[in-house]
């Protein structure tokens, strides 16, 4: 909520150069940036190609197996 | 070593492109905008330095997380970050559970109620009048008296940051005006 009041001590509504320099971070930005566009890895599952690669290992393993 | 373009010689709509492409790019933007958005941040939240630094940090991250939507429609690219800006001081007021005292300069006000009723000068009582009326003002009404008087934009600024005709501005400002005149008898 938000309330106008007179400025009774004449604060400063404008920011010192100092404060300025103190506030400027592209880094943070792009920090945050990278957190929130990064995507996590591809759960195994739903890459198809790896999956089909592990089942096929599987398979040759028992076939492998049960010859022996 | 990733080859960066020599950026000296690109236009501000060149450098969005390439920001739109490599975030990289967006440092550029964010160098020659941050003072300016600070500042209009830092003077709406009353002078506020870390909360108006996090409000401008969040402007910014906005601004490159949709800068893929970000369309040249004539206006300064600037406008596109001050209406971000707006969206998020507002939204900052709406979520704060506690009041948030912003100080207006005498000056300001003085001039606020020369546009309602005509006559130069304020006095104690009428600084106090004016300041409950406009208290009471829903808060996209007083986001226009903010921005017109208290950060003295021109209509063609605030027409920018809501993405108005110029003409619509000024008829949004003068019907407030005209409420705020009609309340100023009656208190």
């Amino acid at each position: 909520m938000r309330k106008f009041t007179r400025n009774i001590d004449n604060k400063s509504l404008q920011p010192t150069e100092e404060q300025i320099k103190r506030q400027k971070d592209f880094s943070r930005i792009h920090h945050d940036y990278e957190k929130l566009t990064k995507r996590g890895k591809k759960p195994l599952y739903r890459d198809p190609k790896a999956l089909i690669f592990i089942v096929l290992v599987a398979v040759i393993i028992l076939l492998l197996f049960l010859e022996s | 070593m990733k080859f960066k373009r020599n950026i000296k010689n690109l236009s501000e709509s060149e450098i969005i492109e390439l920001a739109k492409k490599e975030s990289y790019y967006f440092g550029i933007l964010y160098d020659v905008y941050f003072e300016q958005i600070f500042r209009f941040v830092f003077s709406r939240l009353g002078g506020n330095e870390s909360i108006a630094g996090d409000v401008t940090q969040e402007t910014f991250l906005k601004a490159m997380a949709n800068i893929q939507k970000y369309e040249d429609r004539g206006f300064p690219f600037s406008s596109w970050l001050y209406r971000i800006a707006q969206n998020e001081v507002s939204m900052y007021f709406r979520k704060s559970k506690k009041d948030n005292f912003v100080p207006v300069e005498i000056e300001k006000l003085n001039d606020l109620k020369d546009e309602i009723t005509g006559d130069a000068g304020i006095s104690e009582v009428e600084i106090d009048h004016l300041i409950s009326m406009i208290n009471e003002l829903e808060a996209s009404h007083l986001d226009i008296i903010e921005l017109r008087f208290f950060q003295q934009m021109s209509f063609k600024e605030i027409s920018e940051i809501y993405n108005i005709s110029e003409a619509n501005a000024k008829m949004r400002t003068y019907r407030i005006l005209e409420k705020l005149k009609s309340n100023w008898g009656t208190k």
